[in-house]
């Protein structure tokens, strides 16, 4: 085996022939050695053709180790520190407790109570994996204080989950070459940004789902290309599926990125493993489905055809730009607590898509970038339904093509040559010079310098002030337009109390309800387990609102329908949902509130059935 | 319960032991760098070592004279061919005379006399009248690269290996569905995973295209007689003795050999090798080796044709049971673990053809797939008759040799019938 430099061809992240273009924008980290091996044998067809004196390189891909970088870890940790800090002030009060959340958290409660997949009947609205796994993340908690199981309290394990996403999106960062600021910037970007704040904070499998969609990102981009960490990357993209079934769309990003960051000679197995281990995983789903019985609609029991058909069927909120539409609102809400992240970040995806052929960083990021283009097309469908945490999967590609198209601006006002300074501007050269640039700085590699270096370094050293001078003027215009708004932002995140009624609402069925295990209450799903803690019998004593009308398991045990409740909390999600339901319609007609907290549409009325009997038939 | 508990247990070893199979088949994909270094170093510098070629040949007067004249093409300098024919078999000696004659500097003939005649006691003969500093063993029918010597040479020489291990390959993967399997069979062996065992330091080597440095092959007394895979024997032994084996594959270099060309005489040839690895298993050299996991990786290697048979049987049976009896559902999920490797496991052979084809410039068609995919369950079906019929002829102490007969399918043309 010999060492030889790396030539500006092999130096390409992809590993891929082809060579760097001018201007070229940012280049790997530092240039190792190389394994050496004879070819030609690919394409020798006979053993008697005599073989061709051709020497084909493996140049091992420029590794970043982040476990190693003192540098990488200290930054990093810094980042994080502030991201929990931010993220973890004020968690239980802000944002206010979402319907959602209850549900999730009640169905890990019940996976946890060893009651199957949820108290109600499963039905395969999603895939279960997703609070199984809450339900393995509150589990030490929940076995040392049970009453702790509820949702304001255990949006502290999500802190977890986010602390995972961004530490998993600077090694991503890095993995995709882009510089340590760069990485930095992603990281802040996606971790501090009022509104990951503000979704992060809430207990949503997209949260879950993304960070093992950055998991699967960070095994495709793995350094040493290692056939198993793309079998795992395949594998973990499965499980980020079936944890929120919404990141399917984002797996031919993932395949994108895996093509780029695997070598031409291994390329086909670990791109076909990864995706035989995908479907294999994901498999799983319609087969358990299948040995339920459970696969096919039918007469007396759910499916998991019935779920899709539900979810698929879902009406649509309409256009996004159309204003007026529930799809709009969606957009708007997101837009009141961040523009920069959301809009900037598209506007980076289309940077870098549209510069592909010119920018290594580009093409470094072509996965990240493709998967923001798919889901803003997503989004853009004229009748589909839009969630309001759909924007949750995008964050982390949002930040990262954002902090990318950065990074090339930066490295493009730097490192660029201008067309005006004599010769044309050859590959090899202007690579040559990122080259040894970096050579200088690590380790000196002779003979990498084009000729005449000399002269070319001082006229570099005149002109790159004023492009010094520009990118501070960039950095800091960014700053300025960036900073007051997120502190904006940011602040209602760590001061507001938003769940003050619903707390009020808890402590005062906990205090003034004397006999909980035969009172029935109409509650939606944010505050559920906290009636449960409180003796409320799970399921018929404690019912989701919806329940009462959707589910015939439940209105069994309501003969005489609204008549056979006590109580009904009446929550936004109760009043807004209510119109569709006509037991919960008419148990909050039938009903007097005996107690108020909050004012105005945000309120928490305890509303006391009049005219039915108390303790009804169970 | 009881019935649910057995099967999650058969499972979970299935899975285990098919996922370590598959592990160690795709150790040459693992990294580009491990793949790069599967290849030959090219030589740089001058010929340094001397070779005596080992051709025993037995009614091969066919195929003969085409292997020694290819073996003569060869670029190294330093080298003799010794043929060694058996004493009741004038027509290949015949052959061998003639060339000798051609050339009687490289080319020399030695007489096997033994009553009973097999390949381990040919290349014992021929062993105390070798001159070249290693031995290296060929088939009759080989097609040997002109400039392997000067690349097994390099090898020795910058590695200071004792044994060098040249790729092989069966090449006339379009004659039947079973010989397309039997080609990827060996492209996975010698592509990948051998190179595993000799980086594990525990290698059953292959039969031939195999060099080993004369003293160290003298000092362990040659080859096994009584052995029926001597090849792997040698291997196990040498390794056990902590002698360093390298191994290299390239695919303009590998020997080029044939399938079997009967489903009999394949399912012969197993049995016979499976009897072999059976035997060597029982002979215990490996126990000599110093670390555990070796010991654990050559007792799973050498009961490999064994556990495949078994697996291949119970597979079926087990999802059988997950679909139709009446097992929690946490259980049958797992029955289908076993199902999931060995999806995998068809799924890389798809590709590793694919590879297959790239490598050798052959052109693979569509039915080629399909046929690789439905002659699955077929092949494993071999297999496990090969298994069964080698541990009924171990029991009855049947031990002689049944030979594999060559038509010279993988030659440009087309030749009569030879027998190794």
């Amino acid at each position: 085996m010999t060492t030889i430099l790396p030539t500006p061809e092999e130096t390409t992240p992809t590993g891929a022939p082809g060579g760097a273009p001018p201007g070229a924008l940012t280049a790997p980290d530092s240039p190792t050695t190389l394994v050496e091996r004879p070819a030609g044998a690919a394409t020798t067809p006979g053993a008697d053709r005599p073989r061709a004196d051709v020497r084909v390189r493996v140049l091992p891909r420029p590794v970043i180790r982040f476990r190693s970088s003192r540098p990488d870890l200290l930054l990093c940790l810094g980042l994080l520190t502030v991201i929990l800090a931010v993220q973890g002030w004020n968690i239980t009060h802000f944002p206010t407790l979402s319907d959602d959340e209850g549900t999730y958290l009640a169905q890990a409660w019940a996976v946890q109570q060893g009651e199957g997949l949820a108290h109600y009947t499963y039905w395969y609205d999603h895939p279960p994996l997703g609070w199984i796994q809450i339900a393995g993340l509150t589990y030490l908690p929940s076995v040392i204080a049970p009453e702790s199981m509820t949702v304001a309290t255990m949006r502290f394990a999500m802190l977890a989950v986010s602390a995972a996403c961004a530490v998993l999106l600077y090694v991503l960062a890095r993995r995709l070459f882009l510089p340590r600021w760069s990485a930095a910037l992603a990281m802040a970007l996606f971790g501090l940004s009022p509104l990951s704040v503000v979704l992060q904070r809430e207990i949503f499998l997209d949260n879950l789902a993304v960070m093992w969609m950055l998991l699967a990102f960070c095994l495709a981009a793995s350094p040493s290309r290692h056939l198993w960490h793309h079998f795992a990357a395949g594998l973990v993209g499965a499980v980020s599926v079936l944890t929120k079934e919404t990141m399917l769309v984002v797996l031919p990003a993932l395949l994108v990125t895996m093509w780029r960051h695997s070598h031409r000679d291994t390329r086909k197995f670990a791109v076909t493993g990864a995706i035989t281990a995908c479907v294999l995983i994901g498999l799983s789903y319609p087969l358990y489905a299948l040995l339920n019985n459970e696969l096919f609609p039918g007469p007396g029991h759910v499916s998991l055809i019935d779920g899709i058909t539900y979810q698929m069927g879902r009406e649509g909120s309409g256009f996004i730009l159309d204003a007026g539409s529930g799809s709009h609102g969606v957009l708007q809400s997101w837009l009141y607590y961040d523009r920069v992240l959301p809009l900037g970040g598209v506007a980076g995806a289309l940077l870098l898509l549209s510069t592909l052929r010119w920018s290594v960083t580009a093409r470094a990021l072509a996965g990240p970038a493709l998967a923001v283009a798919i889901l803003t097309v997503v989004a853009m469908r004229p009748s589909g339904y839009l969630p309001a945490m759909y924007v949750i999967q995008a964050l982390p590609f949002l930040a990262l093509v954002l902090a990318g198209a950065a990074a090339s601006v930066v490295h493009a006002v730097l490192h660029r040559r201008l067309p005006a300074r004599g010769s044309s501007p050859a590959p090899r050269t202007a690579f040559g010079r990122i080259l040894r640039d970096r050579a200088v700085r690590r380790t000196p590699a002779p003979g990498v310098a084009p000729p005449g270096a000399p002269d070319a370094a001082r006229s570099r050293a005149l002109t790159h002030l004023p492009r010094r001078a520009l990118v501070g003027v960039l950095a800091l215009a960014a700053a300025v337009l960036l900073t007051p708004r997120w502190i904006d932002g940011n602040r209602d995140a760590l001061t507001l109390d938003a769940n003050a009624p619903y707390r009020a609402a808890a402590g005062w069925l906990q205090e003034e309800i004397a006999d909980p295990a035969s009172t029935r209450v109409l509650v939606d799903d944010a505050l559920w387990l906290d009636l449960v803690h409180d003796g409320f019998t799970p399921g018929t004593g404690a019912i989701w609102f919806y329940k009462a009308d959707l589910d015939p398991a439940v209105t069994k045990t309501m003969p005489r329908g609204w008549r056979d409740i006590d109580y009904v909390v009446s929550s936004p999600t109760v009043r807004r949902d209510a119109v569709d339901l006509p037991n919960v319609k008419a148990a909050l007609q039938h009903s007097t509130p005996v107690a108020v907290f909050g004012r105005g549409e945000d309120r928490i009325e305890i509303r006391r059935i009049t005219g039915g009997t108390t303790g009804g038939a169970r | 319960m009881l019935l649910s508990v057995l099967v999650v247990a058969i499972s979970l070893a299935l899975f285990w032991m098919a996922a370590f199979t598959l592990w160690w088949q795709m150790h040459a994909w693992r990294t580009p760098e491990t793949l790069a270094a599967t290849s030959f170093d090219r030589p740089d510098s001058d010929v340094g070592l001397s070779f005596s070629l080992l051709l025993p040949a037995r009614h091969e007067q066919a195929v003969l004279e085409h292997t020694i004249e290819r073996l003569l093409e060869s670029t190294h300098s330093n080298y003799e061919i010794i043929v060694v024919v058996g004493h009741d078999d004038p027509e290949t000696a015949e052959v061998a005379e003639r060339a000798a004659r051609n050339d009687p500097l490289r080319v020399r003939v030695i007489t096997d006399t033994h009553e009973t005649k097999n390949k381990p006691k040919a290349l014992n003969t021929a062993l105390p009248h070798c001159r070249g500093d290693i031995v290296g063993v060929f088939d009759a029918e080989d097609q040997v690269h002109p400039e392997l010597l000067a690349h097994v040479d390099h090898a020795f020489t910058t590695t200071g290996a004792d044994v060098v291990q040249g790729g092989v390959q069966l090449i006339n993967f379009h004659s039947s569905w079973y010989s397309l399997r039997n080609c990827l069979e060996y492209f996975f062996w010698f592509r990948s995973r051998l190179h595993l065992h000799a980086q594990k330091g525990f290698i059953p080597l292959g039969g031939n295209t195999v060099f080993v440095r004369t003293a160290v092959l003298r000092e362990a007394d040659g080859w096994d007689a009584d052995c029926l895979a001597e090849d792997c024997d040698l291997g196990v032994r040498l390794s056990s003795a902590g002698k360093k084996v390298v191994v290299a594959y390239d695919s303009g270099m590998v020997t080029r050999e044939e399938t079997p060309d009967t489903l009999m005489s394949l399912l012969k040839q197993r049995t016979r090798w499976n009897q072999g690895f059976l035997q060597v298993y029982r002979k215990r050299d490996w126990r000599q080796l110093p670390t555990r996991r070796q010991r654990m990786l050559a007792r799973y290697t050498l009961m490999t044709p064994f556990l495949q048979a078994y697996s291949g049987v119970i597979i079926p049976v087990n999802v059988v049971i997950a679909l139709f009896l009446d097992v929690p559902v946490g259980a049958a999920i797992v029955t289908f673990l076993p199902l999931v490797t060995a999806m995998v496991t068809f799924v890389f052979e798809v590709v590793g053809l694919h590879d297959f084809g790239k490598q050798y410039g052959l052109r693979v068609r569509f039915t080629h797939y399909l046929k690789l995919i439905i002659g699955g369950p077929f092949y494993q079906v071999l297999l496990a008759g090969a298994a069964v019929r080698a541990v009924w002829r171990e029991q009855r102490g049947r031990n002689e040799w049944e030979l594999t007969s060559h038509v010279g399918a993988h030659l440009t043309e087309t030749r009569e019938d030879a027998s190794r």
